[in-house]
């Protein structure tokens, strides 16, 4: 038993490996993220307009910020939806 | 003079030389306080709002760019707050570089975990001195 667990530990189910996740902006060499830019911001929110975590988003803390401030603006100025029924 | 970036929305209910007029008096409100315009931007236009905001479901954006001293954007908001034509307003602070942000100070958190033990040190050589001391006054 104990062994059958030790043998499955290093490679898990399936050997398929999670794909490691990059932040999107810091690929994109991005400094500033604009809350007008929409069709970006709107990749980051789920249909019912929620922020997308960055567990699901896999943006670095810095960026994840920025975004969250971003999403929060352009919802300000109904550039976007606070909810989607 | 910091600078900043405003996007109002504008009732699409209002005529054309209405909306002209009205922008033109925002523009103006920055200029007679110390203000400089940079940039009227109103490619945006009529667009759909992502919600009904009383309830219009379009509305006209009109991107300005501008350089202010410190207290004017509060001055500008409340003027747009005040004109029932504009349904929405955002002013945002442009930050100018990121080198001008601060190096930060060193943090507190490794100190505190150095000090307790620090502390302890002492405290445990202490402790036999102080033993140590009485005990050779009294001889």
């Amino acid at each position: 038993m104990s062994e059958d667990r030790g043998e499955r530990r290093p490679r898990p189910r399936g050997g398929r490996r999670p794909r490691r996740k990059v932040c999107n902006f810091c690929v994109d060499k991005i400094e500033y993220i604009d809350y007008k830019d929409i069709n970006r911001l709107r990749r980051f929110t789920n249909e019912r307009g929620k922020i997308l975590p960055r567990r699901m988003s896999g943006n670095c803390a810095k960026h994840q910020r920025q975004l969250s401030e971003a999403i929060k603006r352009a919802r300000a100025i109904a550039l976007m939806p606070y909810t989607v029924e | 003079m910091n600078r900043y970036e405003m996007f109002y929305i504008i009732d699409t209910g209002l005529e054309e030389t209405a909306r002209k007029e009205l922008i033109e008096k925002v523009s103006a409100l920055i200029v007679n306080n110390g203000g400089e315009i940079e940039k009227v931007d109103e490619t945006w236009g009529k667009r759909r709002l992502a919600y009904a905001i009383d309830y219009k479901t379009e509305g006209w954006y009109v991107l300005v760019n501008f350089k202010a001293p410190a207290e004017l954007p509060r001055e500008i908001e409340r003027n747009l707050q005040i004109n029932e034509n504009v349904l929405r307003y955002l002013v945002v602070k442009l930050e100018e570089k990121r080198s001008a942000v601060k190096p930060r100070a060193v943090r507190p958190a490794p100190a505190e975990e150095a000090a307790p033990a620090e502390e302890a040190a002492p405290a445990v050589e202490a402790a036999p001195a102080a033993e140590a001391a009485p005990a050779e006054t009294a001889e």
